[in-house]
């Protein structure tokens, strides 16, 4: 049998999982109650919608947050599970690559994610078609985007979860390390006037300044000139160094992690 | 005489621990050989190198002529094992399990479903096919282990403790099923049931401290020393009251 013929196995089997997971109809349910906040809250608040279909667009938008939480919960204990749990003591005593094996449970977790950012998006323009009549064409590349950033958190994960001993160690660590010290060392970068393309948490904000920039979507929460006030110059991401960086990680990550998991004993 | 299992000079440090000692030894065709030693002996870590799940420092290890540090696809293709107490997906059932890694071995098809119907009355786990594993008992779960072991017909047979966490009941069903499988297999069985031991194989290798300290038909250490018990316990330096 042909390695791709596993491969194809190993991530219906583990797609079946992430299917079977309680997670991800929890995710898929607060993803449901956080946009129906966001479309509750907003005319209760400020007296009706923006006028600008971005705007709302850029506020209805929780493609990164998904992101970020579906790849980290569903790859977290992707590998080092096995290890933790021991269920590579049955896994790895198949005739099948480590590679294989892992690169399979990186495509179901890659389906399962999208599955949750097909569900954020679908809500996201039946909601500005309601409103608005129309969805905006930066709804494709908002969505592009957030698939790429979902490719490349996930192989963080997976590295993550390559060198952890448990699983929640994998999690907490991908967690601290895209949403608490990309984000700090993007505000040290930004404060000092420097470009921060290559940090992911840049890459995540790339996701909805697509739909205007900064100013554009701020105008909609933010007293005017509230931006002017800010102690440094807050710059739009440059999409196109963004989606670069994402597949830097994305694909320095998944590497790493196999390369890893190819050497990793169960003793 | 085909030789399934062939270890030679196999040596595995852990950091600066010496797991094993150059350890050799061979298990013929259709022989079901017990791997018997105190804890921290070796016992698993030997396993382990045979089923890929660990490297050697140096020597090898061969499953039907097979390197299994260099080829394991093709060694692991040919045996079934249970190691230590495996744990399984708690959201798969047993058949859905079993039809996973099956189809890994290349099994498909009616040939597929008809194995994993026999493999789980085998281990008598009829009634919980459909069942999630979540809700399984340590004992159910090493049933399933057998089951997977057991699913490909594979002609070698590397099992850990295999019958760790079965009631009275299950051990003895668990004996009768490795009894009438492993005739026609070569077993390569580690456990701290002598009793276990003597009554499915025929021959032991007692190791210590990483190094093989006898490896004899149980009939021959029971003749130089009377019971396989004082043998065990003379040569792993143990008292005997």
């Amino acid at each position: 049998m042909s390695e791709s013929e596993k491969l194809r196995i190993v991530t219906a089997y583990e797609f079946l999982k992430h299917i079977r997971r309680r997670r991800l109809y929890v995710i898929l349910g607060l993803t449901f109650v956080a946009e129906l906040a966001v479309l509750i809250l907003i005319p209760a608040l400020m007296k009706g919608y923006p006028d600008n279909m971005m705007v709302m667009a850029g506020m209805l938008s929780i493609g990164p947050t998904l992101a970020t939480i579906g790849a980290v919960f569903f790859a977290g204990d992707a590998i080092a599970g096995e290890f933790e749990g021991k269920t590579g003591l049955i896994l790895f005593t198949n005739p099948v690559k480590r590679i294989t094996l892992v690169t399979g449970k990186y495509l179901a977790g890659c389906a399962a994610v999208i599955l949750l950012i097909i569900f954020g998006y679908a809500i996201t323009s039946i909601s500005l078609w309601a409103i608005y009549g129309n969805v905006p064409i930066a709804t494709a590349k908002s969505f592009g985007l957030c698939l790429l950033y979902a490719g490349s958190v996930l192989s963080v994960t997976f590295f993550f979860s390559s060198i952890s001993k448990g699983a929640m160690g994998a999690t907490v660590t991908t967690l601290v390390f895209i949403t608490v010290i990309s984000g700090i060392i993007a505000s040290v970068l930004m404060l000092a006037g420097k470009s921060t393309w290559f940090l992911l948490s840049t890459a995540s904000d790339s996701i909805f300044t697509v739909y205007g920039g900064y100013e554009l979507l701020f105008q909609g929460v933010m007293p005017a000139g509230s931006m002017q006030m800010m102690p440094f110059q807050i710059k739009n991401p440059d999409i196109g160094l963004c989606a670069l960086g994402m597949v830097i990680y994305l694909a320095v990550g998944f590497v790493l992690s196999l390369w890893i998991s190819q050497r990793r004993q169960l003793a | 005489m085909r030789e399934p299992i062939v270890i030679d000079n196999l040596t595995k440090y852990y950091g600066k621990f010496l797991a094993l000692d150059s350890l050799t030894l061979r298990v013929e065709e259709n022989e079901n050989v017990g791997l018997l030693g105190p804890n921290g002996a070796g016992k698993s870590t030997t396993l382990k190198i045979l089923c890929g799940l660990i490297r050697s420092s140096s020597g090898t290890a061969h499953i039907d002529g097979v390197n299994v540090a260099e080829k394991p696809e093709q060694a692991l293709a040919r045996i079934g094992t249970i190691v230590e107490t495996p744990e399984f997906y708690p959201f798969l059932t047993p058949e859905e399990t079993l039809s996973y890694l099956g189809r890994l071995r290349g099994m498909r098809g009616d040939e597929l479903r008809r194995r994993i119907k026999e493999v789980i009355k085998l281990v008598r786990l009829e009634d919980w096919g459909k069942v999630r594993i979540e809700k399984f008992s340590r004992g159910m779960k090493q049933r399933l282990a057998l089951a997977q072991a057991l699913l490909h017909d594979p002609p070698v047979l590397i099992l850990d403790e295999p019958a760790l966490g079965l009631d009275p009941r299950g051990i003895v069903e668990f004996r009768e099923v490795i009894e009438t499988t492993g005739k026609e297999k070569a077993i390569f069985f580690a456990s701290h049931q002598l009793v276990e031991v003597t009554q499915i194989c025929q021959k032991v290798a007692i190791i210590d401290h990483g190094r093989l300290l006898a490896y004899d038909d149980i009939t021959q250490l029971e003749k130089k020393y009377q019971t396989l018990e004082r043998a065990y316990l003379e040569l792993t330096g143990g008292s005997f009251e």
